[in-house]
Formats: C-alpha cells, sequence, structure tokens
C-alpha cells in the first residue's frame, strides 16, 4: 500500500488490477497487479507520462471500461462483478464524469446539459429543476441557464459540465484534464471549485492532469508511470 | 480560361476520389434517381405503346361510318338501306369489278379467359364482308386458312390469340351455343386488329338476330381528301345522320383517352418520387461538401476560386444523377419494353399491345435525372463555392 | 425536459437534413395514400356488393342483352327474394363526351333492391312509379349539372333511337336520391323501363341483365344453378354470377391496377428507405461523441437504442402524417374531375391507418441499424480515450 487509506471504508480499493489492451497482434499491458486505496473525502492528482495509463485508470474507476482481472471496489460496488447495465445504473447514481473537451450537447441550454443525469432518477420535474438551479448556482452560473454550450467560453462550459458532474449527488467525481483546455486563470476558477466540492461538500475527487499547478489544489498527488505508482507526498 | 479549367478538373477530381468514403449514401442517392426514371419511363412507354397499337391501326384513306354520336363501334347501329346510300356515296373508291370498296361491319363482345390472370375478359368478334380484310394493311393469315363465308368458321388475331385462352388452331369455341371452329390466325401488321376475332358477316348476323343492320362501314376512299366529299354527302342527307371520319382520326380519338391517363398518372408520379429523391442527392451532396471542407479551403489558400469548388460539386452531383438515370432507362428497357399487356380500350373489349421504349422517352427520363442532379447540386455547390477558408482550415 | 425532448432536440440538430428527410417521407406516403384510395375506389363496386346479390348476363358477354321474359322466369325461382332489370341507356348530355351513367329499369323493384345503397325520399319515390316520363337523379349528379327536381333534360344515346328517328329523350326529374354508405356512387340516372321500350326504335323488349338478392347466401348455389339450368340450349343462355365477382372482373379488364400500385409505392418507398437509413446511419455516426457521454453518465445501451429509433419513428411520422393531409387534400380536389372514373373516391380511414402503421415500421426500419450501433458503441473508443 502505497497510501494511507482508511481501513474500514475506502471510497476506491484496487487489488492485484490487470489490464491489458490488444492492438492488431500485438498486446500491450497497461496495468500488471496494481494497488491502490483512496479513501473516503481524498482529493488525489494522478500525473504522469502520456501512455502510462492515467485515462485507462479513469475508465476503469468510473466502470467505462473493463479489468481483466484483479478486484476493483468503488463506493462500495465490485465493479468487476456488475453486468453493463447494472454499471449504467451504478454510473448515474455514484460517479460524475468531468472531461478536458466538456463534452456537452450542443443542442441543449446549459440546463438542460446539466439535468441529462436526472433523467435517470424518479425525480419530479419541480425536484429536478430545484436541483438544477442549486447544482448551476454551486459553479457560479446561476445567470446562464438558458445559454447554449457555442453562447459560453470554455471556463462557463467546464463550469456547466461540473454542474452536471454533480447534480445528482455523486460521491466520488472524476476529472480528466479539466483544465487541459483553459487558460490559466480560468483554470484557477475551475480548480477552486473542485476544491470547494472536495472542502465543503464532501466529494471525493481523483483528477488525472499533467499540470503540476492544478495538482497543487489536490490533497497529495501520485505518479503513474508504466502502469505503477510513485509516491509524491503534497500537502494541499 | 485554361487556369479555370485546369482548377475545375482539379477540383472534380478530389471530389470524385472521395466518393468512395460516401458510398452508401452516394449509391442511395444513385439508385432513388434510377428508381424515378424507371417509374416515368414505365408508364410513358406503356402509353405509348398502347397508343401507337390503336393510332397507327387506323389508316387516312379508310373512312368509318358509325351511327351520329355513337362514338365507338359497339354503340353504332347502321341499317341496311343507309349501307346502301353509303355504297353509292361519292368519293369511294371501286374495284376492277365496278363494285364499291366497302365493308359492312357487327362489332360484337365475347368472353374469353386470359392467360396471365385466369380471369374473363370481354373479346371483341367482328363480322366482315369478303371485302372487309382488304382494307386493313398487312392482313395475313399465318397459319390455317381463311375462314368460309357460310359458315361457322373463325379466324384468329396473332395478338389476341397469345394473350387469351381457347383460341388455338383447331380449337372449337361456343358463342350463344353455336359450336366456331378457329380455321386460321392472322396477323395485321401489329395493329389493333390482331386482337380481334372475325367471322363471315351473314353468319354473325343472323346467330346474333342481327339481320339487316351492321354497326359500321368501312369504306376505302379514292384519296385521303375524299373524306369531306362523303361527309358532305351523309350531313346532306336526313335518311343518313351518320358520323363520317377517317379511320385514322377514329383510333386516334379511341386512344387519347386512355395514353392521356397514363401519361397523367405517370408524370406527377415521376415529380414527385424526384422530388423525394431531390432531398436524397441534396444531404448526399451536402455532406460531400462537408467532408470536403478541408480540402476545398487548402485550394483556396492556396488560390483556387471559388467558382472551380462550384463547379466541381455540381459535376458530382450530375454525375450521380446521370448513372442512376442511365441504370433506370436500362432497367425500363431490360424489364418493359416489348413487354406485352392488354387493358380495355374504349369499346369495353381488351385491345393488346406491348410497351414501347423509344430514344425520345429515354431522353425525357433522363432529363429527369439531370434536372434531380442539377438541383441537387446547385445549393450545396454554392455553400463550397462560399464556405470560409479559415473555418475550413481549422475545423 | 425528458427524453421526447432530447430526441426532438437531435432531430432538428441540423434542420436542412431533417427537413429534406421529411419531405421525401411526406411524398412516399403521399404516394402510398392517393394510390391506395385509387386502387380501393376502383375496386369499390366490390366492396359495396354484399354476398347475397347476383347479377345475371348473357353468356356470351355482357353486352350482349337478354330477353325481359326472363325476368318474370327468374323472380319466380324459389330463394330469390327480390329482382329488378337493367337496360343500358349509353347517355350523354348534349355532347356526346358528357357521358351520363343512365339505366332503364323497373322503378319500384329498382328501389327496393337498391335501398340498401341509397335514401330515397317517400315523394321521390311515389314520383319515379308514377310519372311515365321522369327519372330518378343522384345527388351528385344534380350537383355536377346544376340539376333540380323538376327540370325538363334532353338525354341523348349513342346507342337507341325513338321510332321517330330522334336519338335523344326528353325526361322530368322527378326526384334525388343520395348515398347510404360511402362507396354507393350517386352520379347515375334511372329511367322508367316501360316508356324507354315503348319509344325506342328496335331492340324491344330486350334488356341488358338483371340484378337480385337471395333470401339467403345458403340458397345462392342453389339459385345460380337453376337460372343458368332453366336457359340452357336456348337462344339466350345465362351466366349468373356474384355481383362482387362480376365487378372484380371488370374492375380486372383494365388490368392489373393494384400490381402498377404495389410496383409503384414499393419503388417509392425502396428510394426513401436508402435515403432516410442511410442518413440516420450518418447522422448517429456523428454523434458518436455525445452517444459516449451520455452512456458515461449512466444512460443504458437499451435506453440509448429507444432514443435513436425513438428520433426515427418521429421523423416518419413527422413526414408522414403530412403526407396524409397533402394526399387528402389531392383527393378531394381531383375527386369530381374524375367521377366518371372512381367514382367512390376519397382517403378511406383504414388506408390512413394502414398508412399510419407504416410509418411507425419505417422509422424503426430506418432506425434500426444506427440504433443498435449506438447500443453497442463502446464508451471508452467513442471517446477516444484509450
Amino acid at each position: 500500500m502505497l497510501s494511507p487509506a482508511d481501513p474500514i471504508d475506502p471510497m476506491i480499493d484496487i487489488v492485484d488490477l490487470c489490464k491489458r489492451f490488444t492492438k492488431g497482434k500485438e498486446t500491450i499491458t497497461i496495468f500488471d497487479a496494481l494497488n491502490l486505496a483512496i479513501p473516503r473525502g481524498d482529493f488525489v492528482a494522478v500525473m504522469g507520462p502520456s501512455g502510462s495509463g492515467k485515462t485507462t485508470l479513469l475508465n476503469l474507476l468510473g466502470g467505462i471500461d473493463r479489468s481483466d482481472s484483479g478486484a476493483i471496489e468503488v463506493a462500495g460496488e465490485r465493479l468487476d462483478r456488475l453486468s453493463e447495465s447494472e454499471l449504467s445504473r451504478w454510473r448515474a447514481s455514484h460517479i460524475g464524469f468531468i472531461f478536458q473537451f466538456y463534452n456537452l450537447m450542443p443542442m441543449l441550454t446549459a440546463a438542460q446539459n446539466v439535468e441529462l443525469p436526472l433523467l435517470l432518477t424518479r425525480l419530479g420535474r419541480k425536484e429536478r429543476r430545484e436541483r438544477v438551479e442549486t447544482a448551476l448556482g454551486v459553479v457560479g452560473l446561476a445567470d446562464r441557464v438558458k445559454h447554449y454550450p457555442k453562447e459560453m467560453s470554455g471556463g462557463q462550459q467546464q463550469r456547466v459540465a461540473i454542474a452536471r458532474a454533480i447534480v445528482s449527488d455523486p460521491a466520488l467525481l472524476l476529472c480528466d484534464e479539466p483544465t487541459g483546455d483553459l487558460d490559466r486563470s480560468t483554470a484557477d476558477e475551475v480548480l477552486s471549485i473542485l476544491q470547494v466540492l472536495n472542502r465543503d461538500l464532501g466529494k471525493t475527487i481523483v483528477m488525472v492532469t499533467h499540470d503540476p499547478a492544478a495538482a497543487q489544489y489536490a490533497k497529495r498527488s501520485l505518479h503513474l508511470d508504466k502502469g505503477h505508482f510513485i509516491e509524491k507526498e503534497l500537502v494541499a | 480560361m485554361r487556369s479555370i479549367i485546369l482548377q475545375i478538373l482539379a477540383v472534380t477530381a478530389i471530389n470524385l476520389k472521395s466518393l468512395p468514403q460516401r458510398l452508401w449514401l452516394s449509391l442511395a442517392t444513385v439508385i432513388a434517381v434510377g428508381l424515378v426514371v424507371t417509374v416515368l419511363l414505365a408508364f410513358l412507354s406503356m402509353a405509348n405503346g398502347f397508343r401507337r397499337t390503336i393510332a397507327d391501326s387506323g389508316a387516312e384513306d379508310i373512312a368509318v361510318v358509325l351511327r351520329s354520336g355513337a362514338v365507338s363501334e359497339i354503340n353504332s347501329v347502321v341499317l341496311r338501306d343507309q349501307v346502301r346510300l353509303i355504297e353509292d356515296g361519292p368519293g369511294i373508291a371501286r374495284g376492277p369489278d365496278g363494285k364499291p370498296q366497302t365493308s359492312g361491319e357487327l362489332y360484337l363482345t365475347v368472353n374469353g379467359i386470359k392467360r396471365s390472370t385466369g380471369t374473363k375478359a370481354s373479346l371483341p368478334l367482328r363480322g366482315l364482308g369478303p371485302l372487309g380484310p382488304g382494307l386493313r394493311r398487312g392482313v395475313v393469315i399465318t397459319a390455317g386458312r381463311m375462314f368460309n363465308p357460310g359458315t361457322n368458321e373463325i379466324i384468329v388475331g396473332r395478338a389476341l390469340g397469345k394473350e387469351f385462352e381457347g383460341f388455338e388452331l383447331g380449337q372449337t369455341v361456343t358463342f350463344n351455343s353455336t359450336r366456331w371452329s378457329v380455321v386460321g390466325i392472322f396477323a395485321a401488321d401489329g395493329s389493333v386488329f390482331e386482337s380481334e376475332i372475325w367471322a363471315d358477316l351473314p353468319v354473325l348476323q343472323s346467330l346474333f338476330k342481327r339481320a339487316g343492320s351492321v354497326q359500321t362501314v368501312r369504306a376505302r376512299l379514292t384519296s385521303p381528301a375524299a373524306i369531306e366529299t362523303l361527309r358532305a354527302y351523309s350531313d346532306n342527307d336526313p335518311r343518313l345522320k351518320l358520323d363520317v371520319m377517317s379511320e385514322a382520326a377514329y383510333f386516334a380519338q379511341q386512344a387519347s383517352n386512355t395514353s392521356d391517363l397514363i401519361q397523367k398518372l405517370g408524370w406527377p408520379l415521376a415529380i414527385a418520387m424526384a422530388l423525394g429523391s431531390l432531398a436524397g442527392a441534396l444531404n448526399t451532396m451536402y455532406s460531400s461538401v462537408a467532408a470536403r471542407a478541408t480540402e476545398i479551403a487548402t485550394l483556396r489558400a492556396i488560390g483556387f476560386g471559388g467558382f472551380s469548388a462550384f463547379v466541381g460539386t455540381l459535376v458530382e452531383s450530375l454525375i450521380l444523377a446521370a448513372i442512376g438515370g442511365v441504370i433506370g432507362a436500362a432497367a425500363t428497357y431490360l424489364v418493359f419494353d416489348g413487354f406485352t399487356a392488354s387493358t380495355m380500350g374504349a369499346s369495353f373489349s381488351q385491345v393488346v399491345f406491348n410497351f414501347q421504349l423509344t430514344p425520345r422517352l429515354i431522353g425525357q427520363g433522363l432529363l429527369l435525372a439531370l434536372a434531380v442532379g442539377l438541383f441537387g447540386g446547385l445549393f450545396p455547390a454554392l455553400r463550397a463555392a462560399r464556405m470560409p477558408i479559415v473555418a475550413g482550415l481549422y475545423g | 425536459m425528458n427524453d421526447l425532448v432530447l430526441i426532438r432536440k437531435n432531430l432538428f440538430r441540423r434542420k436542412l437534413r431533417a427537413i429534406l428527410m421529411m419531405v421525401s417521407i411526406l411524398i412516399a406516403f403521399a404516394i402510398f395514400a392517393v394510390l391506395a384510395s385509387f386502387e380501393r375506389a376502383f375496386n369499390a363496386g366490390q366492396d359495396r356488393a354484399t354476398p347475397d346479390r347476383l347479377v345475371v348476363l348473357n353468356k356470351i358477354n355482357f353486352t350482349q342483352p337478354l330477353p325481359i321474359s326472363y325476368y318474370n322466369r327468374v323472380a319466380a325461382i324459389d330463394g330469390v327474394a327480390q329482382i329488378t332489370h337493367f337496360s343500358w341507356f349509353g347517355g350523354y348530355y348534349q355532347e356526346p363526351r358528357n357521358f351520363i351513367a343512365a339505366f332503364a329499369v323497373d322503378p319500384e323493384n329498382w328501389m327496393k333492391l337498391r335501398d340498401t345503397d341509397f335514401v330515397f325520399s317517400p315523394e321521390a319515390r311515389a314520383a319515379f312509379i308514377r310519372e311515365r316520363t321522369g327519372v330518378l337523379v343522384g345527388a351528385r349528379m344534380m350537383e355536377k349539372w346544376g340539376w333540380k327536381v323538376g327540370d325538363h333534360i334532353p338525354i341523348s344515346s349513342s346507342i337507341w333511337s325513338q321510332k321517330s328517328g330522334s336519338h335523344a329523350w326528353d325526361f322530368i326529374i322527378v326526384g334525388s336520391f343520395t348515398a347510404r354508405i360511402p362507396q354507393a356512387d350517386t352520379n347515375v340516372m334511372l329511367m322508367g323501363y316501360d316508356y324507354f321500350n315503348e319509344t325506342r326504335s328496335f331492340g324491344k323488349d330486350l334488356i341488358s341483365w338483371l340484378a337480385l338478392r337471395t333470401t339467403s347466401v345458403a340458397a345462392n348455389e342453389r339459385v345460380i344453378e337453376a337460372i343458368d339450368g332453366m336457359f340452357a340450349n336456348s337462344p339466350y343462355e345465362t351466366t349468373t354470377d356474384s355481383e362482387k365477382a362480376f365487378s372484380k372482373a371488370f374492375a380486372a379488364q383494365l388490368g392489373n391496377i393494384a400490381l402498377i400500385v404495389e410496383l409503384v409505392v414499393g419503388a417509392a418507398f425502396v428510394t426513401i428507405l436508402m435515403i432516410v437509413g442511410n442518413t440516420m446511419v450518418m447522422t448517429v455516426r456523428e454523434r458518436t461523441r455525445e452517444i459516449g457521454v451520455l452512456k458515461t453518465l449512466g444512460f443504458s445501451g437499451g435506453r440509448i437504442l429507444r432514443m435513436v429509433l425513438g428520433e426515427s419513428i418521429l421523423l416518419a411520422l413527422l413526414g408522414g402524417l403530412p403526407g396524409l393531409g397533402v394526399a387528402l387534400l389531392l383527393i378531394t380536389k381531383v375527386r369530381d374531375s374524375l367521377m366518371n372514373f372512381v367514382p367512390a373516391l376519397s382517403l378511406y380511414p383504414d388506408i390512413a391507418a394502414a398508412a399510419v402503421g407504416l410509418m411507425v415500421v419505417f422509422g424503426i426500419i430506418t432506425g434500426l441499424v444506427p440504433a443498435l450501433n449506438a447500443m453497442r458503441l463502446n464508451i471508452v473508443t467513442a471517446l477516444g480515450r484509450s
């Protein structure tokens, strides 16, 4: 174990995880017996060179990719034991994804984009609207409700994406280069929001990034190289 | 000028080379245009075949005399005295023996069974005098012999024998509880008469209780212009009150209703379908322009004009449509040309005809295809020409 | 917002493309509805005929006559409930091209037999029986020529002539009637046989055919055998058939209308199936990344399949329903000019219902491949993350 996980209730607990890709005739091993534990309430930055497996790790944690062997437990659920449709349902209630290129639906307004995950819940129209307003309020975009993505700046779009990620109140946020496409000051705004989410709302955050300055916002950072973690403790 | 042509050729080449990327969509457009052309040409060749079969049957120098207002042979009644007056009328050619070249005829319908469907259909049974066959172009007995006067013998038109059951040479058929033998098969130059059964006039008159009257009189005129003389003669004699017209005019009028109807159905249907496939063509071409945005922008950036982008796109669209048109015309030719059908003519009886595809009709089909290509390419071509270079270069 | 909003927003993302698709679907369904209605109207005679109705025709051909004496002889046959005779008048009004469908009948019995098709007022009924020179004219024919009850009209025949040599008869319109069922054609004129028979110069005591109703469908076979047997080997042999079979055979003489309709509709549908199907595949392929995002958010494969299918069905309905509207408009416009050719032309409810069903099927077919592609889409590949 490389990190001080809460032994009773970790948010993430990976044991002997293996992941390989086949490209044509070649088999590339991404992870060979990876172990990782992240406690609830942590904010971890995952850094490392391209091809080190950062994104694959995030995909596995989010249940959008499957491991080849080993155990992967996230938010109390063994992902390697769930079917595709169980994974879909699980994602809807436990995970918030934030991407580098925001990935908003161009034909939907900010509010509608944020509302999307709520379509997977049993919430009524009024309750959904309240939740959307709250989420957009948290990211400071209460006044951009009716705007379409193309009418907003990159930072604003990313904040809409964050609102979308938190609207169904998931415990874990997975961020893939959330500031990779933003300038410094906008990036700082976005990262501050993530920090608030972690500190004040208790969200566990795993953030993949290239940017050491972004990693500064995390409580600690892990370095991934050739499928293995190299510890580099930082203080937030 | 040369530069513009070179530019256009370059852009067109790029367009055509990128076609495989949009293979299915382009193929859908080609087939859609092909189907439109097939539908149009099927209707037009049907109308054309029907019209030619009937209209070409009539001669200018043969007069057809009907009861006034009768419209078609089956309604008409011409009494014995009237027949005599006509025979003595002016403008009628006489044979070497001095006899007028006329034929009083009965036109009845009898039931037959259509081979292809097994359903009952009305067939024309014509009773004619000894001069009757001679008043028609190209009548020859192709098998058997001519009926003998005064007997229950019939000869059958070639086309009718092919389409309907029970009229093979040597067979007997029963009309009106009398038995008739088929003693001959005749051809008549592909005219409507090949869809008829012929028998001796006096025999038919007595068996069908029409003694003393006929339905029409056909007469050979001394010249096509003599029809006016004959008509004036009929109009001025209160005993006659008959409609006199040339056989050509009679058949043209008989054919026009049905062939007009077929054409009136065919064109709107084809145009409606063309509009539907136009939507497909526009879609294909818009996605073609979108797919080549970078190439077009690159060419524009190095100095190519907007006009060449315009023409290149239009040419791609026209080529797709032209391929579709050719496929459609070829399909119609293979499937429908010479296809034999029969329908009810103006006298409640069947007319056998062949679909006839002519170069003129094929031209009309290709024009429709190119129209789809032109309109389908025009707006996308304008978009290609007006596309901002920077947007194209950087996505 | 709900899934329908999402589907609608997806569909109209590229407005021009969506509208083009709709136009082509509109045209295909308009063609379908118009041609299917034509075919139906064309065969309306068969639909109208109830199975207990028979027609007695000259065996040689329906254009050959029968003697009037057959009327009473057939009426006396056991199993014949009602009977009337018809004589084809071959009428026209003023000009030979103004065709008038006119028949000489036995007024009282004709009205009894046709009571199920037409509505006769008591005054019209009484007047038609009473007035020898009176004619009864259907509502649509009255409307077409602007006639009123009480008008004197000369009707010419292209076949018959009066003893005076004239081809025209002067009639008085003594009444009119309307249709009881939609398929019944009221573009028709009836005259009393007695007056017609006495005044015509030839063909005396001949009629065109008999129409009758049997006491029950079960009696049909027996009645047919009795009639045709009675006149076998006579100078006027008969062939008796159900009215339905006769109408069907008559319509079939024009050629295989059904086949032509099927071929054209088939061609139109194949055309748009290819166009719309290909476009749907392309559209969904362009959206690969977004579908990946939806799946990441927790939308299941099944839900995404339903959304894509919903989109293609919505597209088919948005194109097809206006297509039905266009068909209705077209049919209403050409109905009057085609009155003689296809009298009962209208957009029948079951054809419209079949069209709506077809739209759904069409939507499913065009959406199925892209929907399955979307359902099976791998998130990691879709997002370009590997």
